[in-house]
């Protein structure tokens, strides 16, 4: 069941009354049960009554619920290590099994988001910086969270155990929060969203009869449309979290303000980049091999490149895993992955001539235009690299963008070329319209909570506001007749 | 060692893993304040404090280091 879909907004509706009329003690067991409710209304159980997709979770959870206990109690560092590698290995092949390779098997809602959820519980264990949790079921809740099943965030142990078990009261202001929060992620995914993914899917599906600006128009537009609908889905995903109470992390930063790929990269997707960070780069450098190698180089080629190629090369690996991790194909691992690591790599090496270019130019990092350069640059970099994403194969997208090199011509914006793209002249004005708010939206968001802002404006104006808001939604929204919006794109990709 | 002198030790670390004279570390800098501190130069600048006092840090301290403050803590207590 899509969570965009008018049954799960009853479903959610009845949850959170029953949520906060039953005692304290008992919501925990509450969201187990309505998540397992609500996992079992997935598409794999009820299209193909793959019923043996529940066996998946509550295999890793029993995993990796093992090895922290065993972790926690043994005394030798061999018994907690042979633990750790056990559970590890063993959540990450049926990962890989069930969704990278292609098997005649279901893979389970969320597997690649729960699997690094749990994992991340276990190294905290194994680190000694994370509690243990020794009631199965309750782990069972941390990795199977509901809202996280869908599209993440990635969540940590220690930063969720009080939220999660500890019983909430009614806060009117929370609720609000969350529901005012899930209409903006409405707005993002069925306003925008499904309106850019028209766009793409006509330039994309017939890239041969487009080029130039048409082709740009096109890949902008999904980017765009996996921003929204990502982003979408993490404000409705928090949304529905906060309304019971639980608040889970932030995992969007307005990305497209990025300077570059490495801010970018901070900004978009956050929870993935520290799990990476904390669970395989940091104890990738960490490791013999990595910690030797600029000393080795060090003779070779001076200490500055002997860090850089180390670096380089741990960051090959960081990227190619981040890449298969999308979705495993090899238009993910480019274009979600080592496109990447070379746009930094390059970056990092033609650092000393931007330099040069820069002090020729009387370019300082101050001024106003070049931030706004530096942003449109980075911007169509990424783009670039969701060519890949979208294309169904790598030559596709190699073509697509060679497509987008030739035949351009000033008379896209004169002809009516534009409103053939999918949208016609009303709804590419909605369209238009949408982002101007979106940005407006992000913008305000900069500066502090939006929602905290909505609250401090006088009560006619704030009503004002949220009804508007609500309309626009219901009225300018995309979704067809039994009021189902096509799933998220990222649910698609990767859970 | 005191709390000084480690401070005074490690200001030397951080002027040279981040090749700049000119920095100053006190009780709450953070990755935040220094420009090129990030993952990378975070696992170069561990590896150049744990040789420079002759400590060894576990993942899980590397990980939740929060400022410049818990690092001379852990310093210290590895020492003492």
């Amino acid at each position: 069941m899509s969570i965009t879909s008018f049954y799960f907004l009853c479903f959610f509706g009845i949850a959170l009354i029953l949520y906060y009329v039953i005692p304290k003690k008992l919501q925990w067991s509450f969201l187990l049960l309505f998540g397992g409710a609500y996992f079992l209304t997935s598409t794999e159980v009820t299209d193909a009554g793959a019923w043996y997709v529940c066996i998946y979770p509550l295999m890793s959870v029993g995993a990796v619920y093992t090895a922290a206990k065993v972790i926690d109690r043994a005394k030798e560092q061999k018994i907690k290590k042979t633990a750790l590698i056990c559970a590890v290995i063993l959540c990450i092949l049926l990962l890989c099994v069930l969704k990278f390779f292609k098997l005649p098997l279901y893979a389970p809602m969320g597997i690649a988001f729960y699997t690094l959820t749990l994992l991340g519980y276990l190294f905290d264990v194994y680190y000694e910086i994370g509690p243990v949790q020794t009631n199965y079921a309750k782990l069972l809740l941390f990795g199977c969270y509901f809202p996280t099943m869908i599209s993440g965030p990635i969540t940590k142990y220690r930063e969720l155990e009080k939220d999660l078990y500890g019983g909430h009261k009614f806060d009117y202001r929370q609720v609000s929060f969350g529901m005012q929060r899930m209409l903006l992620g409405f707005f993002k995914k069925l306003v925008i969203a499904e309106r850019m993914a028209l766009v793409a899917n006509e330039v994309f599906d017939h890239y041969s009869d487009y080029s130039g600006f048409a082709i740009w128009m096109g890949a902008i537009a999904f980017t765009f449309q996996l921003y929204t609908d990502f982003d979408g889905c993490m404000d409705i995903v928090l949304g529905i979290s906060q309304c019971f109470g639980i608040q889970l992390p932030e995992n969007f930063n307005a990305p497209f303000l990025s300077v570059n790929i490495q801010e970018f990269w901070r900004r978009w997707h956050m929870t993935l980049g520290t799990w990476l960070k904390e669970y395989l780069f940091y104890p990738l450098l960490r490791t013999k091999f990595f910690m030797e190698l600029p000393k080795k180089l060090k003779e070779k080629c001076g200490k500055k490149r002997a860090k850089q190629i180390t670096t380089f090369s741990a960051m090959f690996i960081l990227w190619a895993v981040i890449g298969y991790w999308h979705g495993g194909m090899m238009t993910f691992v480019i274009g979600s992955g080592l496109l990447h690591w070379f746009y930094i790599v390059s970056g990092e090496l033609l650092e000393p001539v931007f330099k040069k270019w820069k002090a020729a130019l009387h370019i300082t990092p101050e001024q106003k235009w070049f931030v706004y350069f530096q942003r449109l640059r980075t911007f169509l970099l990424v783009t670039a690299g969701f060519v890949f994403f979208r294309s169904p194969s790598v030559k596709d997208a190699v073509m697509f963008l060679g497509q987008g090199l030739k035949g351009y011509s000033l008379r896209f914006f004169t002809d009516s070329t534009v409103f053939g793209l999918g949208l016609d002249g009303v709804e590419l004005l909605i369209a238009l319209l949408s982002l101007l708010l979106f940005f407006a939206v992000t913008n305000l968001a900069q500066k502090g909570s939006v929602f905290e802002w909505l609250e401090k404006q006088p009560v006619l104006i704030r009503w004002l506001i949220l009804y508007a808001a609500l309309f626009y939604v219901i009225l300018f929204g995309k979704y067809g007749p039994d009021f189902s919006a096509s799933e998220f794109i990222y649910q698609n990709f990767k859970v | 060692m005191s709390r000084e002198e480690v401070f005074e030790k490690l200001n030397g670390v951080f002027c040279e893993v981040f090749d700049d004279e000119d920095i100053v570390i006190g009780e709450t800098t953070t990755a935040e304040d220094i420009e090129d501190w990030d993952s990378l130069e975070h696992i170069t600048l561990v590896a150049a404090v744990e040789s420079e006092f002759g400590v060894k840090f576990s993942m899980g301290q590397v990980v939740t280091l929060k400022n410049v403050g818990e690092m001379v803590d852990l310093i210290m207590s590895k020492l003492g």
